[in-house]
């Protein structure tokens, strides 16, 4: 028992032992696993777990057939640490050898394209960082990248390209350099083109590899939409070669072109000169990086003579057999004030028709000074002037039209030959349209949808319509102004063989001061065919020099008409104009 | 605690089996084996996964400077200016053929290349333009070893098919 006692005791002593040392072992792992679990937990994660925002890529921006206008390439900027920069040991074909710095510089320099001294510079010193490139390509990139060298670095960033230049530059805008869109539909629909980024984390292993199975995404990233617009980008760069050729010959301050399909009320090509290059924006001056078409504001001059005529026949003040006297000068009951037509004559007898064909502003006021200001003033709001279009462009300008009851004496009549108020190309263009397309005037479309990365339509914008005359009185009053191309004196040149055209010229004196001055605005604004309307093009040149008529307007009309009734396949006319009376006798004009 | 003292018999009864023993450790050792082979195939994995990542954004470069590459050669200023050292003319006089009505619209009337309201060559800025057409000798003369199309000169020659070469047509 003696020995059985001691063995107990030995063994009670050890078990004591045990229980004590597994006590504060279990003390340990409980403060371990439990109370200071979390923040163990936190800490292990935290010095593996790395965070990463995934940048979502912004969307294109398509022309009405798909072509590319704008999209989002990656750039990239080379740097080197200038502390680390020294000989580059590389094996090549199995054969170890040292490139010097000068050697590895001399090529930098001839693939980064600066100058050999220059980049030697950017080499030098103790700082861990010198910039030798910005914004490179990628092939670049590529070619920097294969040349190995540790102490070259290189980030990448996204950028904006926008691949046809110019065309339609105006209208699209553009981004700054840190991506921030800054003028156009980039800017006006940026909530469809900018995406969300995502981000995502996950465990990093000892070796820097992301732990397979740790990868989390946090937040998913959805990539920008595409913006689909109306413009063709053809007839775009086609109407954009036309006008800066014709600026370039006149001297003008700018000049523009609108075309609109008739109906659909499609922006076809919103054209200018002189225009951006959204790829290079401060290469244009200030003024030039807006959109006219949208923006500026102009007195119309005689271009709006066609669309008084046609009140004219809807509020039944004349028909196109009802004649004024036009002489070519008239004197007003007022102020000593008068009106006079462009050019000397004796006195003419004219139609409607004839009164656009001679473009006679006494004619005109005779026949218009009939209606009443006020209903004339809700066409002239009918017809889309005084308000800024459902198209909100960033900056549009709703032009100049003030309420009937603040026009003056003389406001009140030259109004109908297009004077005492400003007008945008846009809104001229769809005033035209509303003529064209028996008299109901659509909202213009620039933009077709936004479409979602996955090819859902997110976002089209509505159209709304505006009758502003009947059908029969449109489409009369495109008879009579079939008569400027056929008989006028400038109107002729605006004649497409083969083609019915309708159209009006346009010469407005520029304010200069309180008066009017010796600089004009020409413009000539038409629709083909015109026995089955497809297309407006408006054409305005804004300051040609020692140009005082609007012949010089026809040839750039004329020309893009053209070119959209060919791009478009839309077959030559096979009927003719209807007799109808325009010669300066109130009869009917065969032929001049 | 207590001790308890048993028989030999008992003893050997209550002895741990060897056989058990090997079993478990074995099983603990092809546990630990698996799980080696588990980690060894998904390490294997995340290095597979990088170099497949690091090949897709190297294609995704080669992709990119290919799209600059046809953007650039397909932008309306580049044909532009390619037509034109073509010495190619806009016609705007269209003639329209209906092949259902055997109806022929519009008047032909050859592309004069004075006197166009259309400028000849390229007048919109474009700074994006990289690659563009060439129409040196060696690139043309180049080019038309590799379409194989063989000019016909003479019109005796008609429309024959020699030797996998599509002749040019004879048409004037």
């Amino acid at each position: 028992m003696g020995t059985h006692a001691k063995l107990n005791r030995r063994l009670g002593a050890f078990a004591v032992l045990l229980l004590l040392m597994v006590s504060g072992l279990s003390v340990r792992l409980v403060d371990f696993q439990v109370v200071k679990a979390d923040e163990i937990q936190e800490k292990s994660l935290q010095s593996r777990s790395q965070t990463e925002t995934l940048q979502a890529l912004r969307g294109d921006i398509l022309d009405s057939s798909g072509q590319v206008l704008a999209k989002t390439v990656f750039r990239y900027d080379i740097n080197a640490a200038p502390k680390n920069v020294g000989p580059v040991f590389q094996t090549i074909d199995g054969v170890r050898t040292e490139r010097s710095v000068e050697d590895i510089a001399m090529e930098l320099s001839q693939v980064l394209g600066i100058e050999y001294s220059e980049l030697i510079l950017k080499l030098d010193g103790d700082s861990e960082y010198s910039s030798l490139a910005k914004k490179v390509k990628a092939e670049t990139y590529n070619a920097i990248k294969d040349m190995g060298v540790p102490w070259i670095f290189t980030d990448q960033f996204e950028d904006r390209l926008y691949p046809m230049g110019a065309v339609a530059g105006n209208v699209i805008g553009f981004v700054g350099s840190d991506g921030t869109p800054l003028a156009g539909l980039e800017r006006q629909y940026n909530t469809c083109l900018a995406g969300v980024d995502g981000q995502r984390s996950f465990e990093r292993s000892a070796e820097g590899l992301p732990i397979p199975t740790s990868n989390q995404t946090t937040q998913p990233t959805q990539n920008g939409g595409s913006l689909n617009l109306t413009i063709d980008a053809n007839l775009q760069f086609f109407a954009q070669q036309v006008l800066a050729d014709t600026v370039q010959e006149l001297s003008a301050q700018w000049a523009s072109a609108i075309v609109i399909e008739v109906e659909t009320g499609k922006i076809l090509a919103a054209a200018e000169a002189p225009s951006v290059d959204p790829n290079d924006p401060a290469a244009s001056a200030a003024e030039d990086r807006g959109a006219r078409i949208f923006q500026a504001a102009f007195e119309p001059g005689s271009i709006m003579k066609a669309l008084t005529s046609a009140v004219v026949l809807d509020t039944g003040t004349a028909s196109e057999y009802t004649t004024v006297t036009a002489p070519d000068r008239m004197d007003l009951d007022f102020d000593n004030e008068y009106i006079k037509d462009s050019f000397d004559h004796e006195d003419y007898t004219l139609s409607l028709a004839g009164v656009l064909r001679y473009s006679s502003n006494t004619g005109m006021t005779n026949f218009a000074s009939q209606i009443d200001r006020n209903t004339r003033y809700d066409y002239l709001k009918k017809y889309g002037f005084g308000s800024v279009s459902p198209l909100r462009f960033e900056g549009e300008s709703s032009g100049i039209l003030h309420p009937a009851s603040e026009w003056d004496e003389m406001t009140n009549l030259v109004t109908t030959f297009g004077q005492g108020v400003s007008v945008t190309s846009l809104q001229m263009g769809f005033a035209y349209q509303a003529i064209a397309n028996g008299g109901v005037r659509l909202d213009p479309r620039l933009v077709e949808n936004c479409m979602d990365e996955d090819g859902g339509i997110a976002y089209t914008p509505e159209q709304g319509s505006t009758r502003v005359v009947s059908e029969a009185n449109a489409d009369l009053n495109l008879e009579l102004m079939e008569k400027v191309v056929e008989f006028g004196g400038v109107g002729k040149t605006a004649a497409i063989p083969g083609y019915r055209v309708a159209g009006k010229t346009g010469t407005a004196q520029l304010k200069d001061g309180s008066g009017y001055g010796s600089e004009y605005a020409i413009s000539f604004y038409g629709v083909a065919p015109a026995e089955n309307p497809k297309f407006v093009v408006g054409v305005t040149i804004y300051r040609p020099e020692g140009v005082s008529n609007s012949a010089r307007a026809t040839p750039p009309f004329k020309a893009i008409m053209q070119q959209a009734l060919k791009h478009y396949r839309i077959p030559p006319s096979t009927t003719e104009s209807r007799d109808i009376p325009s010669d300066k006798f109130g009869k009917v004009d065969v032929n001049d | 605690m207590s001790v308890f003292m048993v028989t030999e018999k008992d003893a050997k009864r209550l002895k741990p089996s060897l056989t058990a023993g090997l079993i478990f450790l074995l099983g603990i050792a092809m546990v630990l084996v698996g799980q080696l082979a588990i980690n060894m195939v998904l390490t294997h994995d995340a290095y597979e996964l990088r170099a497949l990542k690091i090949e897709k954004r190297e294609l995704a470069t080669e992709v990119q400077i290919i799209q600059e590459e046809v953007s650039s050669l397909s932008s309306p200023q580049n044909l532009a200016d390619a037509a034109n050292q073509l010495g190619m003319v806009a016609n705007p006089a269209s003639v329209l053929l209906d092949i259902e009505t055997d109806e022929i619209y519009g008047k032909p009337t050859p592309a004069r290349a004075e006197g166009g309201q259309v400028a000849a060559a390229n007048m919109i800025a474009n700074s994006a333009l990289g690659t563009v057409s060439d129409f040196s000798i060696a690139t043309v003369a180049f080019g038309v070893l590799e379409v194989s199309v063989e000019i016909v000169d003479s019109t005796d020659a008609g429309l024959v098919l020699r030797s996998g070469l599509i002749p040019a047509s004879p048409t004037r």
